[in-house]
């Protein structure tokens, strides 16, 4: 695999390292940083579902990297761990998705090239997934992730301390992965 | 949603991390704890447990089934990471099975061919194996549930091998009840309760270990 030749196989580590010790801008760095990499690879494997659909995966592998974060030692290298759980993710999500698309879309692709393009970056099942959650909960994800809230402002909005928004995030993200396993099975 | 956009969400969640060993230790203690508790309520301990222990046949019968135990713990840790293999981490639990094979081989060689389906048999091989099963249930789920906050890349073959590790734990308990100490008896019938329950474990790990 070639993905990733650009960036420096030490440069990740250290900004994982420091998200874990509670550096959140660290954190998002690594997640911004990885997601490139993790993008290619997606796409290598299955360019044919479209892009709202590789970009889909793509944020189940942040998700799952970030549920289970605990797993990686710090005393190994991080790459090989990015790379198996992108592996796992892309392989559940394509057996999945293969047994869910079947039609023969190459004979419509003329019909099919009207539609406007979606948005590469814009994935059209977590949308759904948070759709699902219950209002608060949503409310949450929606608050700091679409209109770049803090957690602090987000508790004040909904009148919850910082902890419980925290809480609820956490339960949330638990929650999307557990939604999104389900609805691809 | 964009990924950006995910990005944030995520980082601005600190929850913290606990890793896999230590949700494992406690619930693996207190498991095994409660099948040493449930053997002697339900079997009864032997008469001669603290003399068997220095003795070497039932010595060699508990220290092979806790070395089994450990070497599928370790195994069952390191499949539980993205990224971890078997490979080269088989060995222990390779040789400790030729081990039991050697030992075998052994008690057949020393037995008349006459007495070994006697010696196979004992007197009591139903409740070995049930009663092995039985008291695997614990440390079984204990293992499952641990290795749930894993991330394994296999879930059947990391379930087989928490099956293997839970149940060689209880054939271990199961040493503080039964006396028939010959390796002709236990291998086997240890041996099949263990097989039983790594097949049902993994069966179950399939689904449970998904992530």
């Amino acid at each position: 695999m070639t993905v990733g030749m650009t960036d420096k196989d030490d440069d990740w580590a250290p900004l994982l390292k420091a998200g874990m010790g509670g550096d959140p801008q660290a954190y998002a760095a690594f997640l911004r940083k990885v997601t490139p990499v993790i993008r290619g690879i997606v796409l290598s494997r299955g360019r044919n579902l479209g892009d709202a659909a590789c970009e889909d995966v793509v944020q189940e592998v942040l998700l799952a990297i970030h549920l289970k974060r605990h797993t990686w030692d710090i005393s190994s290298p991080l790459r090989p761990w990015v790379y198996a759980i992108t592996r796992y993710k892309v392989v559940d999500a394509f057996r999945a998705r293969g047994r869910r698309i079947d039609l023969p879309i190459d004979s419509f692709t003329d019909d099919l090239a009207a539609d406007p393009a979606p948005d590469p970056m814009q994935a059209a099942d977590m949308h759904k997934m948070i759709g699902l959650l219950d209002g608060r909960s949503a409310e949450v994800v929606r608050r700091i992730g679409l209109e770049g809230y803090t957690v602090a402002e987000t508790g004040k909005h909904l009148s919850m301390t910082e902890g419980a928004v925290r809480v609820a995030l956490h339960r949330t993200f638990k929650r999307l992965s557990a939604l999104r396993a389900r609805h691809l099975e | 949603m964009k990924t950006d956009d995910l990005i944030r969400a995520l980082a601005a969640d600190p929850s913290p991390q606990v890793p896999v060993t230590h949700r494992l230790w406690r619930r693996l203690a207190l498991s095994l704890a409660a099948s040493v508790a449930l053997l002697g309520l339900a079997f009864g301990y032997r008469a001669d447990l603290g003399a068997a222990l220095l003795t070497p046949a039932p010595a060699l019968r508990l220290a092979l089934a806790l070395a089994i135990f450990g070497a599928g713990l370790r195994i069952s840790l390191d499949l539980a990471r993205p990224g971890g293999t078997v490979r080269g981490r088989s060995w222990p639990l390779l040789s400790l099975a030729g081990g039991a094979g050697l030992l075998v081989a052994w008690a057949l060689a020393v037995t008349p061919p006459s007495d070994w389906s006697a010696a196979v048999l004992g007197s009591t091989p139903a409740a070995c194996l049930f009663g092995i099963v039985a008291l695997s249930i614990l440390p079984v789920a204990a293992l499952l549930l641990a290795l749930r906050h894993g991330a394994t890349g296999n879930p059947s073959r990391l379930g087989a091998m928490a099956g293997l590790t839970g149940s060689a734990a209880a054939a271990a308990v199961y040493v503080l009840h039964c006396t028939e100490d010959s390796p002709l008896f236990y291998i086997v019938w240890s041996g099949l309760a263990m097989a039983l329950v790594t097949a049902a474990s993994a069966r179950i790990g399939a689904r449970l270990l998904r992530w």
